[in-house]
Protein backbone atom coordinates (compact mmCIF):
# COMPACT_ATOMS: atom_id res chain seq x y z
CA UNK A 1 0.00 0.00 0.00
CA UNK A 2 1.28 3.43 -0.88
CA UNK A 3 1.01 6.45 1.34
CA UNK A 4 -0.73 9.24 -0.57
CA UNK A 5 1.63 12.00 -1.62
CA UNK A 6 1.24 14.80 0.93
CA UNK A 7 -0.67 17.81 -0.30
CA UNK A 8 1.33 21.03 -0.50
CA UNK A 9 4.33 19.56 1.31
CA UNK A 10 2.46 18.42 4.41
CA UNK A 11 3.97 15.42 6.15
CA UNK A 12 2.87 12.35 8.08
CA UNK A 13 3.15 13.46 11.74
CA UNK A 14 4.51 10.01 12.66
CA UNK A 15 7.62 10.63 10.54
CA UNK A 16 9.21 13.20 12.90
CA UNK A 17 8.26 11.02 15.88
CA UNK A 18 10.01 8.05 14.29
CA UNK A 19 13.14 10.16 13.78
CA UNK A 20 12.88 11.44 17.37
CA UNK A 21 12.86 7.84 18.62
CA UNK A 22 16.17 7.05 16.90
CA UNK A 23 17.60 10.40 18.04
CA UNK A 24 16.54 9.67 21.63
CA UNK A 25 18.30 6.28 21.54
CA UNK A 26 21.52 7.85 20.22
CA UNK A 27 21.33 10.59 22.86
CA UNK A 28 20.79 8.10 25.69
CA UNK A 29 23.93 6.21 24.59
CA UNK A 30 25.76 9.56 24.50
CA UNK A 31 24.68 10.37 28.06
CA UNK A 32 25.93 6.96 29.22
CA UNK A 33 29.30 7.31 27.45
CA UNK A 34 29.63 10.88 28.73
CA UNK A 35 29.01 9.81 32.33
CA UNK A 36 31.30 6.77 32.29
CA UNK A 37 34.16 8.30 30.34
CA UNK A 38 34.39 11.74 32.01
CA UNK A 39 35.21 13.04 28.49
CA UNK A 40 36.02 16.58 29.68
CA UNK A 41 39.46 15.48 30.95
CA UNK A 42 42.59 15.24 28.81
CA UNK A 43 44.02 17.35 26.01
CA UNK A 44 41.89 19.14 23.41
CA UNK A 45 42.55 16.35 20.89
CA UNK A 46 41.53 13.71 23.44
CA UNK A 47 38.36 15.63 24.28
CA UNK A 48 37.49 16.01 20.59
CA UNK A 49 38.08 12.30 19.87
CA UNK A 50 36.16 10.99 22.87
CA UNK A 51 33.41 8.54 21.78
CA UNK A 52 30.72 10.58 23.61
CA UNK A 53 31.83 13.74 21.78
CA UNK A 54 31.87 12.00 18.40
CA UNK A 55 28.43 10.47 18.92
CA UNK A 56 26.95 13.82 19.96
CA UNK A 57 28.65 15.40 16.93
CA UNK A 58 26.88 12.82 14.76
CA UNK A 59 23.54 13.71 16.38
CA UNK A 60 24.29 17.41 15.80
CA UNK A 61 24.99 16.75 12.10
CA UNK A 62 21.71 14.83 11.81
CA UNK A 63 19.86 17.75 13.43
CA UNK A 64 21.61 20.10 10.98
CA UNK A 65 20.49 17.89 8.08
CA UNK A 66 16.94 17.99 9.42
CA UNK A 67 17.03 21.80 9.48
CA UNK A 68 18.68 22.31 6.09
CA UNK A 69 16.83 19.65 4.12
CA UNK A 70 14.16 17.89 6.22
CA UNK A 71 12.83 15.80 3.33
CA UNK A 72 16.28 14.35 2.55
CA UNK A 73 17.31 13.72 6.18
CA UNK A 74 18.11 10.01 6.75
CA UNK A 75 15.32 9.17 9.22
CA UNK A 76 12.75 11.00 7.09
CA UNK A 77 13.82 9.01 4.02
CA UNK A 78 13.85 5.75 6.00
CA UNK A 79 10.34 6.47 7.28
CA UNK A 80 8.99 7.42 3.85
CA UNK A 81 10.54 4.46 2.00
CA UNK A 82 10.40 1.64 4.56
CA UNK A 83 8.34 2.34 7.69
CA UNK A 84 5.46 4.51 6.44
CA UNK A 85 4.31 2.17 3.65
CA UNK A 86 3.97 -0.66 6.21
CA UNK A 87 1.68 1.36 8.49
CA UNK A 88 -1.88 2.48 8.01
CA UNK A 89 -2.10 5.64 5.91
CA UNK A 90 -1.96 8.75 8.08
CA UNK A 91 -5.30 10.15 9.25
CA UNK A 92 -3.87 13.66 9.47
CA UNK A 93 -1.02 15.46 7.79
CA UNK A 94 0.91 18.19 9.50
CA UNK A 95 2.77 21.30 8.52
CA UNK A 96 6.51 20.52 8.35
CA UNK A 97 7.60 23.89 9.76
CA UNK A 98 7.20 23.25 13.53
CA UNK A 99 9.14 19.92 13.50
CA UNK A 100 11.82 21.52 11.33
CA UNK A 101 12.15 24.34 13.84
CA UNK A 102 12.34 21.72 16.61
CA UNK A 103 15.34 20.15 14.83
CA UNK A 104 16.98 23.56 15.04
CA UNK A 105 16.29 23.75 18.78
CA UNK A 106 17.87 20.30 19.17
CA UNK A 107 20.87 21.43 17.13
CA UNK A 108 21.29 24.47 19.40
CA UNK A 109 21.15 22.42 22.61
CA UNK A 110 23.66 19.76 21.53
CA UNK A 111 25.95 22.40 19.96
CA UNK A 112 26.20 24.14 23.34
CA UNK A 113 27.22 20.77 24.83
CA UNK A 114 29.84 20.21 22.11
CA UNK A 115 31.40 23.67 22.49
CA UNK A 116 31.53 23.42 26.30
CA UNK A 117 33.09 19.97 25.96
CA UNK A 118 35.86 21.43 23.77
CA UNK A 119 36.33 24.06 26.49
CA UNK A 120 36.71 21.20 29.02
CA UNK A 121 33.64 22.19 31.07
CA UNK A 122 32.84 19.23 33.35
CA UNK A 123 29.44 17.46 32.90
CA UNK A 124 28.38 19.84 30.08
CA UNK A 125 28.28 17.12 27.43
CA UNK A 126 26.13 14.56 29.30
CA UNK A 127 23.83 17.33 30.58
CA UNK A 128 23.26 18.79 27.10
CA UNK A 129 22.73 15.29 25.68
CA UNK A 130 20.34 14.55 28.56
CA UNK A 131 18.30 17.70 27.93
CA UNK A 132 18.02 16.88 24.22
CA UNK A 133 17.12 13.29 25.14
CA UNK A 134 14.18 14.44 27.29
CA UNK A 135 12.77 16.49 24.40
CA UNK A 136 13.31 13.73 21.81
CA UNK A 137 11.83 11.04 24.08
CA UNK A 138 8.71 13.11 24.90
CA UNK A 139 8.20 13.65 21.18
CA UNK A 140 8.72 10.00 20.21
CA UNK A 141 6.73 8.36 23.01
CA UNK A 142 4.13 10.95 24.02
CA UNK A 143 3.82 12.92 20.78
CA UNK A 144 4.69 16.04 22.73
CA UNK A 145 7.07 18.15 20.64
CA UNK A 146 8.61 20.83 22.86
CA UNK A 147 10.34 22.54 19.92
CA UNK A 148 7.02 22.68 18.04
CA UNK A 149 5.29 24.28 21.02
CA UNK A 150 8.10 26.82 21.14
CA UNK A 151 7.64 27.51 17.42
CA UNK A 152 3.90 28.05 17.83
CA UNK A 153 4.46 30.30 20.85
CA UNK A 154 7.03 32.40 18.97
CA UNK A 155 4.69 32.56 16.00
CA UNK A 156 1.83 33.70 18.20
CA UNK A 157 3.87 36.61 19.48
CA UNK A 158 4.99 37.28 15.91
CA UNK A 159 8.72 36.44 16.03
CA UNK A 160 8.78 33.65 13.43
CA UNK A 161 6.67 32.56 10.47
CA UNK A 162 4.30 35.11 9.06
CA UNK A 163 4.38 38.69 10.18
CA UNK A 164 2.30 39.55 13.21
CA UNK A 165 -1.30 40.01 12.18
CA UNK A 166 -3.57 42.67 13.48
CA UNK B 1 31.64 7.84 37.30
CA UNK B 2 31.41 4.05 37.58
CA UNK B 3 29.40 2.02 35.09
CA UNK B 4 26.85 1.23 37.79
CA UNK B 5 26.54 4.91 38.69
CA UNK B 6 26.06 5.84 35.03
CA UNK B 7 23.41 3.13 34.60
CA UNK B 8 21.57 4.39 37.68
CA UNK B 9 21.70 7.93 36.29
CA UNK B 10 20.28 6.66 32.97
CA UNK B 11 17.45 4.88 34.79
CA UNK B 12 16.73 8.05 36.79
CA UNK B 13 16.71 10.14 33.60
CA UNK B 14 14.29 7.72 31.91
CA UNK B 15 12.01 7.60 34.97
CA UNK B 16 11.83 11.38 35.26
CA UNK B 17 11.16 11.76 31.54
CA UNK B 18 8.36 9.17 31.55
CA UNK B 19 6.81 10.81 34.63
CA UNK B 20 7.02 14.21 32.92
CA UNK B 21 5.37 12.73 29.83
CA UNK B 22 2.42 11.34 31.78
CA UNK B 23 2.06 14.61 33.70
CA UNK B 24 2.08 16.63 30.48
CA UNK B 25 -0.47 14.31 28.90
CA UNK B 26 -2.83 14.57 31.86
CA UNK B 27 -2.36 18.32 32.06
CA UNK B 28 -3.06 18.76 28.36
CA UNK B 29 -6.22 16.70 28.23
CA UNK B 30 -7.77 17.60 31.58
CA UNK B 31 -11.30 18.95 31.71
CA UNK B 32 -11.59 22.19 33.56
CA UNK B 33 -14.92 23.16 34.98
CA UNK B 34 -15.16 26.85 34.35
CA UNK B 35 -17.61 29.19 35.96
CA UNK B 36 -17.20 32.69 34.66
CA UNK B 37 -19.70 35.47 34.40
CA UNK B 38 -18.50 36.16 30.88
CA UNK B 39 -21.08 35.73 28.14
CA UNK B 40 -19.60 34.91 24.73
CA UNK B 41 -20.94 37.02 21.91
CA UNK B 42 -20.95 35.03 18.68
CA UNK B 43 -20.34 38.14 16.56
CA UNK B 44 -16.92 38.64 18.15
CA UNK B 45 -15.88 35.20 16.95
CA UNK B 46 -17.23 35.75 13.47
CA UNK B 47 -20.26 33.50 14.01
CA UNK B 48 -23.91 34.36 13.47
CA UNK B 49 -25.37 32.61 16.47
CA UNK B 50 -24.77 30.11 19.24
CA UNK B 51 -26.47 26.74 19.71
CA UNK B 52 -29.98 26.79 21.19
CA UNK B 53 -29.04 24.46 24.02
CA UNK B 54 -25.22 24.40 24.02
CA UNK B 55 -22.24 25.29 21.84
CA UNK B 56 -18.99 23.40 21.32
CA UNK B 57 -16.55 26.23 20.67
CA UNK B 58 -13.30 24.93 19.19
CA UNK B 59 -10.17 27.03 18.67
CA UNK B 60 -7.77 25.90 15.93
CA UNK B 61 -4.76 27.17 14.02
CA UNK B 62 -3.41 26.45 10.54
CA UNK B 63 -0.37 24.58 11.84
CA UNK B 64 -2.28 22.40 14.30
CA UNK B 65 -2.07 18.67 13.63
CA UNK B 66 -4.83 17.43 15.88
CA UNK B 67 -7.35 20.15 15.06
CA UNK B 68 -8.97 18.45 12.01
CA UNK B 69 -9.54 15.23 13.99
CA UNK B 70 -11.08 17.13 16.92
CA UNK B 71 -13.17 19.09 14.42
CA UNK B 72 -14.64 15.85 13.00
CA UNK B 73 -15.37 14.46 16.48
CA UNK B 74 -17.05 17.64 17.73
CA UNK B 75 -19.01 18.10 14.51
CA UNK B 76 -20.43 14.58 14.76
CA UNK B 77 -21.31 15.07 18.45
CA UNK B 78 -23.11 18.32 17.57
CA UNK B 79 -24.91 16.64 14.65
CA UNK B 80 -26.19 13.89 16.92
CA UNK B 81 -27.63 16.27 19.52
CA UNK B 82 -30.40 18.67 18.75
CA UNK B 83 -29.78 22.28 19.64
CA UNK B 84 -26.02 21.80 19.93
CA UNK B 85 -23.85 23.82 17.57
CA UNK B 86 -20.16 23.30 16.76
CA UNK B 87 -18.11 26.42 16.01
CA UNK B 88 -14.47 26.18 14.87
CA UNK B 89 -12.58 29.47 15.17
CA UNK B 90 -9.24 29.82 13.36
CA UNK B 91 -6.87 31.73 15.63
CA UNK B 92 -4.07 31.99 13.08
CA UNK B 93 -4.96 35.58 12.28
CA UNK B 94 -6.66 36.38 15.58
CA UNK B 95 -4.02 36.57 18.34
CA UNK B 96 -6.42 38.86 20.21
CA UNK B 97 -8.84 35.96 20.75
CA UNK B 98 -5.98 33.70 21.88
CA UNK B 99 -4.93 36.31 24.43
CA UNK B 100 -8.47 36.95 25.60
CA UNK B 101 -9.14 33.28 26.41
CA UNK B 102 -5.53 32.67 27.54
CA UNK B 103 -5.19 29.90 24.97
CA UNK B 104 -1.82 28.21 25.26
CA UNK B 105 -2.50 25.29 22.97
CA UNK B 106 -4.67 24.33 20.05
CA UNK B 107 -7.04 22.70 19.83
CA UNK B 108 -8.79 24.06 22.89
CA UNK B 109 -12.52 23.46 23.20
CA UNK B 110 -15.01 25.34 25.36
CA UNK B 111 -18.53 24.18 26.13
CA UNK B 112 -20.95 27.08 26.32
CA UNK B 113 -24.43 26.81 27.76
CA UNK B 114 -27.47 28.22 25.97
CA UNK B 115 -26.75 31.71 27.31
CA UNK B 116 -23.19 31.64 25.96
CA UNK B 117 -21.52 31.27 29.39
CA UNK B 118 -18.41 29.07 29.47
CA UNK B 119 -19.08 25.86 31.41
CA UNK B 120 -16.13 23.60 30.61
CA UNK B 121 -12.77 23.77 28.93
CA UNK B 122 -10.74 20.99 27.25
CA UNK B 123 -7.14 21.23 26.14
CA UNK B 124 -5.87 19.04 23.32
CA UNK B 125 -7.88 16.21 21.83
CA UNK B 126 -10.45 15.13 24.44
CA UNK B 127 -11.97 11.63 24.17
CA UNK B 128 -15.44 11.65 22.66
CA UNK B 129 -17.18 10.21 25.72
CA UNK B 130 -15.64 12.83 28.01
CA UNK B 131 -17.02 15.62 25.80
CA UNK B 132 -20.45 13.96 25.66
CA UNK B 133 -20.53 13.58 29.45
CA UNK B 134 -19.73 17.26 30.00
CA UNK B 135 -22.21 18.26 27.32
CA UNK B 136 -24.92 16.25 29.06
CA UNK B 137 -24.06 17.95 32.33
CA UNK B 138 -24.34 21.39 30.72
CA UNK B 139 -27.66 20.69 29.00
CA UNK B 140 -29.12 19.03 32.13
CA UNK B 141 -28.10 22.00 34.25
CA UNK B 142 -30.15 24.22 32.00
CA UNK B 143 -33.28 22.14 32.71
CA UNK B 144 -32.65 22.23 36.45
CA UNK B 145 -32.22 25.98 36.34
CA UNK B 146 -35.30 26.61 34.19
Amino acid sequence: MRVPEPRSGRIDPRAPRFGAGITAALLLITVFLGLVGAPWTGSLAQRALDPAFLLLLLVALLFLWGVVSPRAAPWAVLYRRVVGPRLKPPTELEDPRPPRFAQGVGLFVVSVGLVLQLLAVPWALPIAAGAAFVAAFLNAVFGFCLGCVLYLTLQRIGLVGRAATT
Amino acid sequence: MTTLGALLAIVALLTITVAAGFTLRRWRSAVQRVDTAEIIEPARLGAERLGDRATLLQFSTELCTRCPGVHRTLASIADAKQGVLHLDVDLTHRPDIARHFRLLQTPTTLILDRDGAIQARFGGAPPRDVVELELDRVTRMEHAGA
